[in-house]
């Protein structure tokens, strides 16, 4: 099913594209999701629907909501209720809808095929990725949850509020003393994330 | 191709050991995690000590395994000499940073606890990537050493210089990581393997080898390892983020992950990219002679000493470089030294710096060290071994260090490129004469005046370096063949 991989290749880069020109960052992650789903159908294409599914659950469900919840959390201010109704807007969810209703497209032919929906000689089940992770790789696995320990340390202690505030004897030798002049928003933003980060 | 014939073994006891450096490591630093809540207010120096014994075994661990070396965990890790070098290079600058961090962190009322667990963690990650044989190992082992670091730059949580300096080599730092994993991937999509001997293997013995995507990837991946060793054109974010972060973390950075970073760019690139040197090695010596211009001449214009440090690190990233495109075992061995010699003198300039800025960083200009020849005499005699080290004067680890590289260099005929390097020693030795001159040629000031002592364990951040380059100077012999005998990356 090349014509399906390649359909949806190029949804994907259409969709990559528009997210980095976009201003407004509501509008930026709905066409990332809609590249992310592009690229789950490719996953799935090539043979790997495995990886597809966690293509969908981790980027596209959980990291995306995690983006959607910040997004939302740094806007609160006199704005927020604007940006809100813009993005109920044609204009902000069109472009994204017509991408997506492509994928749907081609994930009802995809379903619609009893077999040979795989350009790729074989199919990778669960099983097999489970069988690699778990036999010659396990100790990558364990160690990518060193990684995460290591991340988990520096979260406990960036995210504790401080005892003591000395800004004003460090605030020095900064960008914030380099620069001209910053924008409300960029302050706003600043100041919640070192304690919340 | 995934086939069914993968079946779990358990590890084998030899395997184990050769990973035991880096279970220490990380058994130390998650206990260290419970040692918290029981010690943090009444044992405020057990962390630091902790950490000591923890890196010292560790060391001790690393070099049992090297008593018999091989590979572990389907190939996915391999115990040379190399890795061992590097391992113990590395951990010794671990041992080095906690030692100067002991006072740094009481001056700076922050917790001791997660700075020291962090520090563990980080050095875990140095481990595996100096020992690991596969692109995913050393992806993995380049993200714990990264994240770690990056906590760590922003360990202060209420200074904005260092929220900067985090954020700054974060933000830049995850985007040079993407570059490398592309380039892993497009790896894999060529040979259809991650591990770093099948991968030499194929370019070899391939009658018509990918070129273009091989050309591709390693472009990709050289600007994610350029960047953490901070050389140019992918320099630009050293400067700021040394500056910002707190001064034991810089001298830790610019020394232990930095020679992590190029231990996997020599594993790397004369494993598996050795049959396309003559692809790669023009880039390097591009690189490299940019590294040591932009670096020198960058620091003429600082009078900030961590900015200066931070300048010389690029410029030195340079040197090494310049044994890198020789592309031979002289010039891995000559790179696998020049790294030894260079962490000995900047994690003794940064011993200093860590005392003499004070509470709060104030005094990092040049000028706060009018005078420490008079006042603190024995302290700037031993900072002056240093500057001499780093300048490339005889007697010192970092002249034997400038002497190998531009032997190999010129054994490669590298002719240009050596009287380039050359010509910017002499360059940099003007920006570290002027602090020489500082303090001996001016009246104490302010801060020289008032100075205290180094307490004991800046005191050994200090000897220690300067015990080692003096070693390196007088005997290098037993190191460079130790080198010379493990460079031999196959």
């Amino acid at each position: 099913m090349a014509f399906i991989f390649y359909a949806s290749s190029i949804v994907a880069v259409v969709a990559t594209l528009l997210t980095i020109t976009r201003r407004n960052a509501i509008h930026a992650l709905l066409y990332l999701v809609v590249s992310l789903l592009a690229i789950a159908i490719d996953f799935y294409v090539m043979g790997a629907p495995f990886v597809a599914a966690l293509e969908l659950i981790i980027y596209a469900g959980a990291i995306m909501v995690l983006f959607v919840f910040v997004v939302m959390m740094l806007n609160i201010g006199e704005h927020a209720a604007e940006t809100e109704l813009d993005v109920f807007r044609p204009r902000a969810w069109l472009g994204p809808g017509l991408l997506a209703a492509v994928l749907l497209a081609e994930v009802a032919r995809l379903v619609s095929l009893q077999s040979g929906a795989y350009t790729g000689s074989t199919e990778i089940s669960s099983k097999q990725v489970a069988v690699a992770l778990f036999g010659p790789y396990v100790i990558g696995v364990e160690l990518a949850s060193l990684l995460l320990t290591a991340g988990l340390v520096g979260a406990y202690h960036l995210g504790r509020r401080a005892v003591s505030r000395e800004e004003e004897i460090r605030g020095v030798d900064t960008d914030e003393s380099r620069a001209v002049s910053r924008g409300a928003a960029v302050s706003a933003g600043a100041g919640r994330s070192s304690h919340a980060a | 191709m995934l086939a069914e014939a993968f079946t779990y073994t358990t590890p084998r006891t030899e395997e184990i050991i050769r990973l035991l450096p880096e279970l220490i490591l990380s058994a130390a630093g998650t206990f260290m995690m419970v040692l918290i809540p029981l010690a943090k207010d009444r044992y405020p120096s057990l962390f630091g000590n902790f950490s000591i014994v923890a890196i010292l075994s560790a060391i001790a661990a690393s070099l049992f395994a090297f008593t018999n070396p091989g590979t572990a965990f389907s190939d996915l890790m391999v115990v040379d000499g190399f890795a061992t070098f590097f391992r113990v290079l590395v951990l010794s600058v671990g041992i080095t940073t906690v030692l100067s961090s002991y006072r740094f962190l009481h001056r700076e009322g922050t917790d001791p606890g997660e700075f020291h667990a962090l520090i563990l963690f980080s050095l875990a990650g140095q481990c595996l990537m100096v020992s690991a044989n596969s692109l995913i190992m050393i992806f993995i082992g380049l993200e714990i050493s990264s994240i770690a670091t990056y906590i760590l730059c922003g360990y202060l949580r209420d200074d904005k210089r260092a929220n900067e300096s985090a954020l700054k080599y974060f933000l830049l730092g995850s985007f040079a990581t993407a570059f490398f994993l592309y380039g892993i991937a497009i790896v894999y999509g060529a040979t259809g393997s991650v591990a770093l001997t099948d991968i030499r293997r194929v370019l070899i013995s391939a009658a018509s080898p990918p070129v273009a995507m091989i050309g591709i990837a390693i472009a990709l991946m050289l600007v994610g390892i350029l960047f953490k060793i901070s050389a140019a054109p992918f320099q630009v974010w050293a400067p700021d983020v040394y500056q910002g972060a707190p001064t034991p973390v810089t001298s830790f950075m610019s020394a232990g992950p930095k020679a992590a970073a190029f231990a996997i760019f020599l594993r790397i690139f004369m494993t598996a990219f050795q049959s396309d040197a003559h692809g790669w090695a023009p880039l390097v010596w591009l690189s490299a002679l940019l590294s040591m211009t932009i670096g020198n001449f960058g620091a003429l214009l600082q009078n900030n000493i961590k900015r200066i440090m931070a300048y010389s690190s690029i410029a030195h990233a340079g040197y090494v470089l310049v044994a890198l495109a020789a592309c031979s075992e002289i010039g891995t061995a000559a790179a696998m030294f020049y790294l030894a010699a260079y962490a000995c003198m900047n994690i003794g300039m940064f011993a200093v710096v860590v005392h003499l800025s004070g509470k709060g960083e104030r005094h990092l200009s040049i000028e706060d060290f009018a005078g420490l020849g008079v006042t603190q005499p024995v302290t700037a005699a031993l900072l002056t071994v240093l500057i001499l080290s780093l300048i490339g004067v005889p007697l010192t680890g970092g002249f034997f260090g400038k002497f190998y590289i531009f032997k190999a260099a010129l054994q490669s005929n590298l002719v240009w490129l050596t009287v380039l390097g050359l010509l910017n020693s002499a360059v940099a030795s003007y920006y570290y004469l002027r602090i020489l001159v500082m303090m001996y040629m001016r009246e104490p000031g302010e801060v020289t005046s008032n100075i205290e002592p180094l307490p004991f364990t800046l005191q050994a951040a200090l000897f220690l370096p300067v015990l080692g380059t003096f070693i390196l100077g007088v005997f290098p012999g037993a190191l460079i063949n130790f080198a010379n005998h493990s460079a031999a990356l196959k």
